[in-house]
């Protein structure tokens, strides 16, 4: 039903040129949800809504937004809706160039990246999102979802709650032996829509901050470095951690430190646009 | 050929592992990776594939070329080989042929990698056949198959409760010497596997340089480079200088070459900005030509061992089998 | 030679540290064994990699002409870590070089030839060896036309050449700048416009150019159009390199390798991969 609305609506945002382009989702040949750019009616038959639409698209606005001049669709789930506030309060994207397809969301489903799951366990970062609705957008679909009865954001899993009681010992041993396997391909850099430096302080040519071997010295120095970068942006979309190819357990890091942001400056990423409180900005005088 | 049962094979490989490094196929916290095993128990015999190919052993992700000792204006190089003596055991057949093009690229052609010919003279090869390709696999479709041993030096091919060994290299024999095998001169019946597809011609590649599949496919790129990360076959590395410990007013610089990939957005950018490959399609439409086309003009071997671990890692389901169907086609996605 | 580790610089030292343009040096390197330990020599159109020992190594086309015990000469931008790190250098300091690499303008083939040389801001740096190699043999080559570019008078690398260069036999010298002062007495604008107006006859001509990508593009245009055949026409391609032995595979143009196939290469080689080099 969703996936039908999507697709007339696309078609009417093109045929009225009210956009030159939607981002949305397909189905792949081999059964698998992914990323699609749709400039032609004649391909929003493609477009589709399922529990496999997993990808934060708002990764490829900024890219897309340089690359045309008029305006762009996009179809944004609840998660993704946040992304699109911290963007817009970083001056990164010019809001009034979205035209936000807004989808309301059941939660995405577990182990999709080589192909759609029929059912089973919803994500990490779905049970903890109190969120049915984007907060931000153009156009709504979506029937009514009754309101979730979901667990307390902060201990919702065996992990966090270890998490939570282990010494700082501990704590640093479980997270060294994930950051043992990483192999420094950077996707997690690549999948995240907020990590968009020129160049990347960890893997600058000199490299001045930190190695480029995957040794557990500079892997941690990457990973403890990336998250405080994220910390008070991150909206948790966990993109990160489904593209890991190791399965390193980013999503988990990143809560933990939006859970310090919660307790200590009481603020949460993407819920309204305004900056992190932990921002500070150069220049001008300072 | 010859039996040996499975409790003899891991005896067999306990006693490697006294005196080689071995590495076989092991779970990291649930990852499957070529990995030295804590235990011979933990090794894992009936898998796919593991999600690294074989070439993370003999070309490491980071591997330190040169020390540099610089004691004012004085400079000392020294070469740094690593000489271990591995054994990795549980190779399947796309990741043997993957060595076999890197041999090619990197051993034949000359000048000589002597870091990776050091590597790889050290490093026994022990496989294990598969029974049945996987839904992403399609090694037979570019030369390869799933039990063909080229590229190994002992293959093991699963027989009841046990595998009958193939010996394949001379190295191989003399891993296996003096062993006992449970079992003599049992038939091996060969099986076939059919080819999934038919590649197109170099000619049919070549002509499709300007298609529309190049930009369609890449847009849903994030430029992210697992693809080349996890292929058996990708090798293309950059070289850094990075700070070692110093040691009593000496500067030590260790010269490091690590994994990149033409995947990636900064790959051909030069100093002052210069980016030949700065459209995503550019860097998509280079891997692949690279993958199918280059690497085999170049060196008489198709780059492609048809692993399907690019197939199964991109987060966003670029897959080049899709692609080689579009290219066959003739027309854009 | 297969033996060895092709990946370790040999230790020179800075004899001359010279600024002959903005942001661009001119370092002479001497060698105590000469390149590869004495075992080669080099020629016209090869590079070397320079390292900054802690800050890396970049491939430089050698800028200066063999010279028996001689000094390497090459010129060198500050574009990036590594450049910068050199422009740190004083005389006295060690570098590291590793050469020489690559292949040579085929320079007995052009002999007989007249040879059109055009060159754009540092990209004439690989250019001056050629041009020094015709001097020293000059009857054995045809009439010289030399057409280099910049964007102002000072960009100009070889200003203190120039002179020189005026003076070699049959040979004419014709410069342009982008933007000039009022002590430029030469042409002002692209170095098209500089061919059209010098406008050389192909036959029996050799064209060589060297410059940014852009600049050998549309220069190569004009040269077709005045009837230059691919074999006439050479060209010293540059690419991002870290290995310059062919291992790395950075540096490819479709299947050729522009550090071991190149990078000196005639038009036929490369002409229809030009546009993507861009």
């Amino acid at each position: 039903m969703i996936t039908k609305k999507i697709q007339e609506y696309a078609s009417s945002l093109l045929a009225d040129q009210v956009v030159d382009c939607v981002i949305g989702y397909e189905v792949g040949p081999r059964r698998t949800t992914r990323p699609i750019f749709v400039d032609q009616q004649a391909d929003t038959d493609r477009l589709v809504w399922n529990q496999n639409c997993s990808h934060n698209l708002t990764v490829y606005l900024r890219q897309k937004l340089n690359d045309t001049e008029g305006r762009i669709g996009i179809v944004v789930k609840p998660c993704d809706s946040k992304t699109i506030n911290v963007l817009g309060a970083e001056n990164r994207i010019d809001r009034d160039r979205l035209h936000i397809i807004g989808i309301e969301c059941e939660g995405i489903l577990e182990g999709n990246v080589k192909q759609n799951a029929d059912s089973g366990e919803l994500q990490r970062r779905c049970l903890a999102c109190d969120l049915t609705e984007p907060l931000d957008m153009d156009y709504m679909i979506g029937g009514s979802i009754e309101r979730k009865n979901l667990p307390d954001n902060s201990t919702s899993n065996k992990l966090s709650r270890w998490l939570e009681k282990a010494t700082a010992d501990d704590r640093l041993e479980y997270w060294l032996s994930e950051f043992d396997r990483c192999i420094r391909c950077y996707a997690c850099r690549q999948a995240c829509p907020l990590c968009d430096c020129p160049t990347c302080l960890f893997e600058r040519e000199d490299s001045i901050w930190t190695g480029s071997s995957a040794t557990t010295k500079d892997n941690r120095s990457f990973h403890l470095g990336r998250a405080f970068h994220l910390a008070g942006r991150c909206i948790g979309c966990g993109e990160c951690q489904r593209a890991c190819p190791m399965d390193i357990n980013l999503g988990e890091l990143n809560r933990v430190l939006a859970r310090e942001m919660e307790e200590q400056f009481h603020h949460r990423a993407g819920y309204t646009v305004e900056l992190s409180p932990i921002t500070t900005i150069l220049g001008e005088g300072r | 050929m010859d039996f040996i049962s499975k409790k003899s094979l891991e005896s067999w490989l306990a006693s490697v592992a006294e005196t080689k490094k071995l590495y076989a196929p092991v779970y990291t916290d649930g990852v499957l990776l070529y990995q030295q095993p804590n235990e011979i128990e933990d090794i894992v015999w009936d898998f796919s594939r593991p999600v690294q190919s074989a070439k993370e052993i003999i070309f490491p992700q980071s591997e330190k070329m040169l020390t540099i000792e610089k004691n004012g204006q004085n400079i000392q190089i020294i070469e740094n080989l690593n000489n271990d003596i591995s054994v990795i055991f549980g190779v399947r057949s796309c990741d043997a042929r993957g060595c076999l093009v890197l041999d090619k690229l990197l051993v034949e052609a000359e000048p000589v990698d002597h870091y990776y010919k050091t590597r790889r003279e050290n490093t026994a090869l022990v496989g294990l056949a598969c029974e049945e390709m996987g839904d992403t696999c399609f090694c037979t479709s570019v030369g390869g198959g799933p039990d063909n041993s080229e590229g190994l030096d002992v293959m093991l091919h699963r027989h009841q409760d046990g595998y009958l060994v193939e010996i394949v290299s001379s190295a191989g024999e003399e891993l296996f010497n003096g062993i006992e095998f449970d079992r003599q001169d049992i038939a091996f019946n060969e099986r076939r596997f059919e080819p999934e597809f038919v590649l197109p011609s170099q000619d049919l590649l070549k002509s499709s340089f300007d298609s529309e599949i190049w930009r369609s496919e890449s847009e849903r790129c994030l430029s992210c480079r697992i693809c080349a990360y996890v292929c058996p076959t990708c090798r293309c590395f950059d070289v850094r200088d990075e700070p070692g410990a110093s040691n009593n007013g000496t500067e030590i610089v260790e010269r490091i070459r690590g994994w990149d990939s033409c995947s990636g957005e900064a790959y051909r950018r030069i100093a002052g900005g210069h980016n030949p490959r700065e459209a995503k399609a550019d860097r998509l439409r280079n891997r692949i030509y690279c993958k199918l086309h280059y690497t085999q003009e170049q060196s008489g071997m198709m780059a492609c061992t048809g692993c399907g671990r690019c197939i199964d890692s991109c987060p966003v389901n670029i897959d080049i089998t899709e692609i080689i169907g579009l290219i066959l086609e003739g027309e854009p996605g | 030679m297969s033996n060895q580790n092709v990946m370790i610089p040999t230790v020179g030292k800075l004899v001359q540290v010279k600024d002959i343009a903005p942001e661009v040096k001119m370092f002479g390197i001497e060698l105590t064994k000469g390149l590869d330990n004495g075992n080669s020599t080099y020629r016209p159109g090869q590079f070397a990699f320079i390292s900054a020992f802690g800050s890396g190594e970049a491939p430089f086309g050698i800028a200066s002409a063999v010279e028996p015990g001689g000094v390497l000469e090459f010129a060198v931008q500050r574009l990036g870590g590594v450049t910068t790190a050199l422009h740190e250098l004083a005389e006295g300091d060690s570098v590291g070089v590793r050469g020489p690499l690559g292949n040579w303008f085929p320079m007995d083939e052009f002999k007989g030839h007249n040879l059109l040389v055009v060159g754009g801001g540092i990209g004439s740096a690989p250019l001056r060896p050629v041009i020094q190699e015709v001097a020293a043999n000059r009857s054995e080559y045809g009439d010289l036309s030399i057409l280099m570019a910049a964007r102002t008078p000072q960009h100009h690398l070889f200003l203190e050449d120039y002179p020189e260069w005026e003076n070699i036999p049959d040979c004419n010298l014709h410069l342009t700048v982008d933007e000039c002062d009022e002590d430029w007495k030469c042409e002002v604008g692209l170095v098209t416009d500089l061919l059209k107006i010098t406008d050389p006859k192909p036959k029996d001509t050799i064209a060589i150019m060297c410059g940014p990508p852009i600049m050998i593009y549309y220069a190569d245009k004009v040269l077709v159009e005045m009837g230059f055949s691919p074999e006439e026409r050479y060209v010293t391609l540059e690419a991002r390199m870290h290995c310059g032995v062919g291992k790395c595979g950075r540096c490819n143009l479709g299947e050729t390798l522009v550090c071991v196939d190149g990078p000196v290469f005639s038009m036929d080689q490369v002409g229809e991969f030009l546009e993507s080099y861009l």
